[in-house]
């Protein structure tokens, strides 16, 4: 067998999310007959918003091959800021008395969002620095601007209006719902079918080569960045609506959860693979785990142990999948090089 | 075509190309470009396809000047680079690869994946590549990507296609593969600068070659009139003597031996001995079996079933400790990935395997046992290298054998398993490398196996060249042996030629 | 021959310049920086953040990372009290009552044990290091969570306490142990075939394989003294705070990797020194320190610690595009 003649992953592998899904949805419609109902899953969907905006604005930057570990503190700041600007000063709402239009404060947020992904962008870019520790750097430097915003307090009395996109239904259906969804397929799109999004495939599997082809690898993943940031934001107007305060410790400890439901999803975390679907599919389970862990009435703690073990189990297999199929590196002169 | 006029590039403390003038006359050129690493060939196509600016001097593609030329000027006027280092991406397509940067879209801005799948497959037809377009690069060949990246570079509407060493990772047979793709290219008007240290590739390519020596242009050359000794003489500049092995002195009683080995798929009936101090070559095609029977006698692959002997005793590898343990060596083919520790200094990769024996009081390495030895070893081979505490990744690759080659000789080794020992290395360190080889031989009574696809170099160093086929050792020459011929060997190589 | 290293005397101590810089700094800006007491004081808040960096750098060297260091501490730490003290109201423990040198021998054993699981999992069954760290990072807490169902343990014993309260003379043990260990890890990583063995494994596992070193069991060992050094802060921490909460060492994973960064232990595996992990861990500690003395918010000391990382890691980055063109600029064009 010639080393580099690898066997392509088969279809079953890269659909793997779906069949997963299908299974909780089966294992636990059998263990609580409380969980397929239309309430429960609205309510799945509704807790999977505020996660699936957060997945989709990772998973642009996974796809180039870098991490956004400050996604979860950029949630926290931008909600805590937008809530900051829109309420009175003093007990009990905590806020500036500035008493911003909402539509402003939307725009601050949004912006601030930007202005992070930028900086994550430039210095990855253009100072050439890591990643993994730009954006880790930022983790603890934003979440540290949170607490400096409210000193530590929780800020409330937030405009119904600002709150509707978290809290209101058309008909039925949650906005929030709709506009998760709504999001995915945009993502989706853009990935299979703008340049933009094959781009960004590109740099992630091989950024040299997307160089040689005349791509900007560095534009590309700015804009990431970028995306990632808006993401946050926009995560940070569904999470203020759907809890009602802004609460400085928002976010907190989601940085692994968005990790798992993209890697879950097929998102490789090695850059270059995956897709928005499969991204979608992987929220969805770890909301449906989560859900259905709740109505079986498991203790938070051990669900938090199973959530561990079903991280585990996805990352193995993305590390199984990408050794499989990942060409030995060629240097000079080897044809077929034993690998250990 | 293209005219370099007197083009001179400085970076910080070197002078990599000083007033070279180069040019490709005719479409359909096949010119290579030779010379000692370090002589400037890549610095000047780095400038040819805009990497870098130069100093001064006139670049004129098409009869046009160029004075501001970038990457992307360079690929608009069909000027296309190929590194030994794959540039495609391998989670992707084929399809998706060949019009990576470029790809076509609609009439509303959309990605056009029809007409990417479709205009793929007819083209990769078209030039004799019967491939699905959707496969994933990852699973190809080397050769076949290779292959797919020159297509890139064509689909670009590339007509001159430079050839960056992008040989040194493919085996024997698919450089012909490769070879007959060019011509078929050369046939349509593609013109190719061929960069490559195989000199026979170069005679058996190009038409007109380039020499460069330390960042100059010492002359274009009709390959038809040189010989390769000329050749070889104006690259190193030196009257480089072929290297002739020592005589011949009684070895003595087999050191190694194998008895009818046997590895399914790989080899079968492997029957080899070895006398201390002898120097025996292994060749054959890619795939004969001659590597991974290396591999297998150091423990980086199974041997396979059969009787294996060292010193008369049986030998018996898992791993390449145990090999290193019984007194066997052995010198990777992937220099970078399996010989040296680039971001360690030359000391820490010559010290690694005996760090125990330099150990004192309290399991601790004493420092001035280890930098003696190191000293010792740096001197007897001459590493080129300001200090011994140097990273090995900045030396050259001819220095950075060496260092291999100290590794090894550090171990004290009773059998030496040599595979690839030149390669990527520049001709004045080849000589050195097949000097010491020698030495190493006949000084200590070393046992050594070179393996190598340069029947030429063997038959300068070896006493006895043995010749595999598909798994088989199909004949066995005699150096001294007047029958023994580099056509001969050549054809016992190939699996032709009566016995 | 030269035996000297061309990278100039100035970048390879950066951090101890630096950590010279801030000390001034701060005296200059605050009253009573520059004594005795303050220093105890700092090297006492280093301690424990100390001896995670040692172990998190040996998996570093070796190119590899552990992530589940902080819920090692936690659960180890939890467990050490937890086994020793009465059920139920005031200290919540087992009610196994176990001598405390036996809870400590066991709860070091688990963190050799999880360091065990770790790097099988990482060598034998090839399961990517960030995702099986992870993993366990998330499967420990949770099991530290369910051991007291989130009830904080509290701590009586003396000879447990000993290595989080007790003094030397006039030096805390803490900072002994701390130092100690330092010491002893640098000469482990310079001066050993271990130590030299896993510089040659982050730089090159396959060619140190081909070179006759046995990269996975060495991968296995520098995860064992991770997780055995991770119990030990857990010990000393718990000990220190006489109490044990389930959600100890929470997000102290982030700061142990500043530290070993900051002081030059590269991610990739293959450099650094403890020298220069040592000068980390003290100068985040000192940073805090000082900014404590000048009264900063809370917040604002996070934020900075966020910064000093960043610039650490820009220092880094230039350091190694620096040197390379020191080292040969001929060989450049060439790459």
């Amino acid at each position: 067998m010639r080393a580099n003649q690898l066997r392509p992953v088969p279809v079953l592998l890269d659909n793997l999310i779906w069949f997963l899904l299908l299974l909780a949805l089966i294992i636990f419609s059998a263990l609580t007959n409380r969980f397929f109902t239309v309430n429960n899953v609205t309510n799945i969907l509704v807790h999977s918003a505020v996660l699936g905006i957060m997945v989709i604005g990772q998973s642009f930057t996974l796809i180039t091959g870098n991490f956004d570990l400050s996604a979860e503190s950029n949630l926290g700041l931008i909600a805590v800021l937008g809530a900051f600007l829109m309420t009175a000063s003093g007990e009990p709402s905590n806020g500036s008395g500035l008493l911003l239009n909402p539509l402003l404060a939307l725009l601050v947020m949004f912006g601030t969002g930007l202005l992070i992904g930028a900086i994550n962008g430039l210095l990855i870019t253009r100072l050439k620095m890591n990643n993994f520790i730009v954006t880790l750097s930022m983790l603890i430097i934003i979440r540290g601007l949170a607490f400096l915003v409210t000193h530590g307090k929780t800020v409330t009395g937030i405009p119904a209006s600002f709150k509707a996109l978290g809290h209101a239904y058309a008909g039925p259906v949650p906005i929030s719902v709709i506009v998760l969804l709504a999001a995915f397929a945009l993502a989706f799109f853009v990935m299979r079918y703008t340049r933009f999004g094959r781009d960004l495939y590109a740099v992630g599997g091989n950024s040299d080569a997307a160089s040689v082809s005349g791509i900007d690898s560095q534009r590309r993943i700015r804009q990431a960045y970028l995306i990632s940031g808006a993401m946050a934001a926009f995560a940070a107007w569904i999470e203020l609506g759907r809890l009602g305060v802004g609460a400085t410790r928002i976010g907190e400890n989601m940085i692994f959860e968005i990790q798992a439901a993209a890697v879950i999803g097929g998102i490789s975390l090695f850059g270059g693979r995956g897709t928005m679907l499969g991204a979608l599919g992987g929220v969805l389970l770890l909301s449906s785990i989560n859900s259905g862990l709740n109505l079986l009435q498991v203790s938070g703690f051990a669900i938090d142990m199973v959530r561990g073990i079903v991280i585990l189990g996805a990352m193995l297999i993305d590390a199984q999948k990408v050794r499989y199929t990942m060409p030995p590196r060629i240097p000079a002169g080897a044809a077929s090089t034993t690998k250990k | 075509m293209v005219e370099m006029k007197n083009v001179t590039k400085e970076f910080p403390g070197v002078r990599a190309l000083s007033g070279v003038s180069f040019s490709l006359r005719a479409e359909g050129e096949l010119h290579g470009l030779v010379g000692k690493n370090g002589a400037g060939k890549s610095t000047l196509m780095n400038v040819l396809t805009g990497v870098f600016p130069p100093d001064s001097g006139e670049i004129n593609i098409h009869g046009k000047s160029y004075p501001r030329l970038t990457t992307t000027i360079s690929r608009q006027l069909g000027i296309a680079c190929v590194h030994q280092h794959s540039q495609l991406v391998p989670s992707l397509s084929i399809a998706e690869n060949v019009f990576c940067g470029s790809l076509p879209t609609t009439r509303i801005g959309l990605v056009d994946w029809n007409t990417i799948y479709r205009e793929t497959g007819e083209r990769l037809k078209n030039l004799g590549l019967d491939i699905d377009v959707r496969r994933k690069v990852e699973g190809l060949s080397v050769a076949e990507r290779q292959i797919i990246e020159i297509t890139k570079a064509l689909f670009a509407k590339a007509r001159i296609i430079i050839l960056d060493e992008a040989t040194a990772p493919l085996p024997k047979s698919e450089v012909e593969m490769l070879f007959g793709f060019v011509r078929r290219q050369r046939e349509r008007g593609a013109a190719f600068v061929y960069i490559s240290h195989y000199l026979e590739e170069i005679f058996e390519l190009c038409e007109t070659v380039t020499v460069m020596k330390d960042g100059r242009n010492i002359g274009d050359h009709a390959v038809a009139s040189l010989s390769q000794p000329e050749l070889v003489r104006l690259i190193s500049g030196v009257e480089v003597e072929r290297f002739r092995h020592s005589d011949r002195i009684a070895f003595g009683d087999a050191l190694l031996e194998v008895r009818d080995l046997d590895r399914p798929g790989v080899y079968s009936q492997l029957s080899l001995t070895i006398a201390p101090g002898e120097i025996v070559g292994l060749t054959g095609l890619e795939g004969c079996g001659k590597d991974s029977f290396a591999r297998g006698l150091f423990g980086l692959e199974p041997l396979g079933i059969g009787v294996t002997l060292l010193g008369g005793r049986p030998y018996r590898a898992r791993s390449p400790r145990e090999a290193l343990n019984q007194g066997v060596a052995y010198l990777p083919r992937d220099r970078h990935g399996l010989g040296i520790i680039g971001l360690r200094s030359v000391r820490e990769n010559i010290t690694l395997p005996i760090l125990s024996r330099l150990m004192g009081l309290l399991g601790l390495v004493v420092r001035k046992r280890e930098n003696a030895l190191v000293a010792q070893l740096i001197e007897k081979l001459n590493v080129v290298t300001p200090s011994m505490l140097q990273a090995v990744q900045f030396l050259s690759g001819g220095n950075q054998q060496k260092v291999v080659f100290a590794k090894l000789a550090s171990v004290d080794p009773k059998v030496l398993l040599l595979d690839e020992p030149t390669q990527g290395v520049d001709v004045q360190a080849k000589v050195e490398i097949l000097k010491i080889i020698d030495q190493l031989s006949r000084e200590k009574k070393v046992a050594v196996v070179v393996i190598s696809e340069e029947i030429r170099e063997l038959l300068d160093i070896c006493d006895r060249i043995v010749v595999m086929f598909k798994g088989r050792i199909v004949r066995e020459f005699l150096t001294d042996d007047s029958r023994t011929t580099g056509e001969a060997i050549l054809h016992a190589v190939e699996g032709t030629g009566v016995a | 021959m030269r035996t000297k290293a061309s990278t100039p005397f100035l970048l390879r101590q950066l951090i101890w310049f630096l950590l010279a810089a801030i000390v001034l700094f701060f005296t200059l800006t605050t009253r009573n920086f520059l004594s005795i007491g303050n220093f105890i004081n700092i090297l006492f808040n280093a301690s424990v953040l100390g001896v995670l960096v040692i172990g998190q750098s040996f998996t570093l060297l070796t190119g590899n990372f552990d992530l589940s260091i902080e819920s090692t501490l936690g659960l180890c730490g939890l467990l050490g009290i937890w086994f020793i003290t009465h059920a139920g109201p005031p200290l919540y423990g087992s009610g196994w009552m176990v001598a405390p040198t036996v809870s400590i021998i066991v709860i070091l054993f688990i963190g050799l044990g999880i360091g065990v699981i770790n790097g099988v999992l990482i060598t034998k069954m090839k399961v990517n290091n960030f995702v099986v760290t992870l993993a366990m990072l998330i499967t420990i807490r949770g099991l530290t969570l369910l051991v007291n169902n989130g009830q904080t343990a509290y701590s009586v014993s003396q000879s447990y306490n000993w290595i989080g309260l007790g003094k030397l003379g006039p030096i805390p043990i803490p900072i002994v142990v701390f130092l100690l260990l330092f010491a002893f890890a640098y000469v482990v990583t310079t001066y050993t075939p271990f130590g030299r063995e896993l510089f040659a494994i982050g730089a090159n596992r396959n060619a140190s394989y081909a070179s006759g070193v046995k990269p996975e069991t060495r991968i296995i060992q520098v995860y064992m003294i991770s997780g055995l050094l991770a119990a030990l802060a857990g010990w000393m921490l718990s000990a220190r705070l006489t109490n044990a909460m389930s959600s100890m060492g929470q997000g102290s994973v982030f700061e142990v990797f500043a530290a070993a960064v900051i002081g030059g232990i590269s991610l990739k595996g293959g450099q650094g020194s403890m020298i220069g992990a040592l000068g980390g861990v003290l100068l985040l500690t000192t940073i805090g320190a000082g900014l404590n003395l000048m009264n900063v918010s809370v917040y604002w000391i996070q934020a900075i610690r966020g910064f000093i990382i960043l610039i650490a890691m820009l220092i880094e980055a230039q350091k190694v595009r620096y040197s390379r063109a020191l080292a040969d600029p001929g060989e450049q064009k060439n790459r």
